[in-house]
């Protein structure tokens, strides 16, 4: 398993290429978590549709005529998937794992990703948008709201980060 | 102006969405290039050793801000067109917090978990499936928190604008505080190593010169144009056009992103256009977007700053044309034919109900364009 990644200010111009280039096609950027919340809403959608269409916040996605997983965001984290798949394969770094480093019980890394992830589905709701659509992208159009979201995201981090520290240590 | 190229209209909702896939595909590669499948690496910036995801990120959009600045100050690109995301200050700060913490214990922001997922971390997958749930658990307190969901919402509003100086002026500041932030965070992650004994993360000094040598001169370069005076900048605002129902519906069906849509008349509350808000003025609205007026025929066009279109004959037109079933005449032509199927097929997507079935069509684009033409790194 490789761990030879790109040199991070080098990481940064190929980014910085795809994002300019994602506004110059299409008039917007990149985004994370808006496919997780299509995806989500979709589900319950399938499950129980008659609640999910009367949920003021899922109602603006489903519904008569409206297609919540046909959205642009859905098919880029689609090839946000696929980008990484070859790219790991390619790398020699394609391993099922648990996570690097472990350093604490299986259960608990994936208890420390899923109380993680829900806090992070919740808050990008919240904020709308996440380090993708909001930090990163909105960020480059020198959006208000997203370099505030970006040092809150920053202060978050570094507040919580010596409680988990054990994780990785 | 050539960019950007989907909002000027130069291809259909088909290409788009193909191009979703591709620009995704370029974005995965990146990240997981950049070292972000790893936990360890994205976790190992709150702890100070090891800024990588600083690095990428501040570089990532000093390169974009800088490209979008040095276009826009030499015309190619229409920046009134692009999508900025809106500020809402108070859900942003509580929001960024909460992702801020979850970002630490998760190891995760939501879109590199998609890229560790890709790459085989369990990890990744039960990260992305916890973003998923907290999507309903947010949906589910909805009652709860709309309210201050909505709160201080301010619209678009870009830095540039807030401080009143050209876009690649205040792009050149962000290429500067993040050159200023890097060499902090080498200075921190030199005294970190030496502390704990290990080494410090990528030493290639030249590399890193070079890399913002570039950014800094491009910066640089977008601000010559930018500084120049320019005629448009005293023009006065554009008359009001119009636009008729069918292509205004059209429009919504793609999803376009670009448009403000106002109904002002007083009926509104009752029915009015799928997507329009009801308003006695336009206040508060950023001139980024062209703003739809729906109003009754003796109701004045408001001002505003950017692009006015009035809709034709008002809601009643758009009822008429879009949201009544059309009828086909007893022998029609074939030109006949096909507006009916185009009028169906719109009717259908607004009302619901089903377009008839000696009809089956879809709905017809007003933009369908050649395939996409390659522009830029996507």
């Amino acid at each position: 398993m490789s761990d030879r990644f790109w040199n991070p200010y080098l990481a940064g111009i190929a980014l910085g290429l795809v994002l300019t280039g994602t506004f110059l096609v299409m008039g917007f950027g990149l985004g994370g978590s808006g496919a997780a919340n299509r995806i989500a809403i979709g589900t319950a959608h399938v499950l129980i549709p008659a609640s999910t269409e009367a949920n003021g916040y899922f109602g603006q996605f489903v519904g008569p005529g409206k297609h919540v997983l046909d959205d642009w965001l859905v098919y880029e984290v689609l090839g946000m998937f696929l980008g990484g798949a070859l790219s790991a394969y390619a790398a020699g770094r394609m391993r099922l794992n648990v996570g690097s480093a472990l350093q604490i019980g299986v259960a608990r890394r994936l208890g420390f990703a899923l109380g993680g992830g829900v806090l992070m589905g919740v808050a990008a709701r919240i904020a709308r948008g996440c380090t993708s659509g909001q930090a990163l992208t909105g960020g480059s159009v020198l959006s208000l709201g997203s370099w505030i979201f970006m040092f809150a995201v920053f202060a978050g981090g570094y507040l919580a980060a010596p409680l988990v520290r054990r994780q990785w240590q | 102006m050539m960019f950007p190229l989907y909002s000027l209209g130069e291809f259909g909702r088909e290409a788009g969405m193909v191009l979703g896939v591709l620009c995704g595909i370029a974005f995965g590669v990146v990240l997981e290039r950049a070292g972000f499948g790893r936990a360890s690496n994205l976790a190992a910036q709150f702890y100070g050793g090891d800024n990588r995801v600083l690095k990428v990120m501040f570089t990532g959009i000093a390169t974009t801000a800088t490209l979008l600045g040095l276009l826009s100050a030499v015309g190619l690109l229409d920046m009134s067109l692009v999508t900025v995301p809106e500020t809402f200050i108070g859900p942003q700060i509580v929001g960024g917090l909460m992702l801020g913490v979850g970002f630490a214990v998760a190891g995760y922001c939501p879109g590199t978990g998609v890229v560790a997922a890709a790459s085989g971390s369990i990890d990744g997958v039960v990260a992305y499936l916890g973003v998923m749930l907290g999507s309903l658990v947010f949906g589910l307190g909805w009652p709860q928190v709309e309210g201050f969901y909505n709160s201080g919402g301010m619209g678009s509003v870009r830095l540039d604008q807030l401080v009143g100086l050209p876009f690649s002026v205040v792009a050149f500041a962000v290429v500067g505080m993040a050159v200023g932030a890097f060499f902090g965070a080498e200075k921190l992650e030199a005294w970190l190593a030496t502390r704990r004994g290990t080494e410090a993360p990528d030493r290639a000094p030249w590399l890193r010169n070079v890399s913002l040598g570039v950014v800094a001169a491009v910066a640089t370069l977008a601000l010559v144009p930018a500084m120049m005076p320019r005629a448009e900048a005293t023009a006065p605002v554009p008359e009001a056009g119009s636009i008729d129902a069918v292509s205004l519906a059209s429009r919504l069906v793609e999803g376009q992103r670009d448009l403000w849509i106002v109904d002002l008349r007083s009926g509104c509350t009752k029915a009015t256009v799928p997507g329009a808000q009801c308003a006695a003025d336009v206040d508060g609205l950023a001139p980024t977007r062209t703003l739809v007026v729906v109003k009754d025929a003796e109701q004045a066009v408001p001002a505003f700053a950017g692009r006015v279109l009035v809709l034709d004959g008002g809601y009643d037109a758009f009822r008429t044309a879009i949201l009544t079933a059309p009828v086909l005449p007893a022998e029609p032509t074939l030109a006949q034919v096909a507006e009916y199927q185009r009028r169906a097929a719109l009717n259908g997507y607004f009302t619901g109900s089903a377009a008839p079935a000696a009809a089956p069509v879809v709905v017809k684009k007003a933009a369908a364009g050649p395939a996409a033409k390659k522009g830029g790194g996507c």
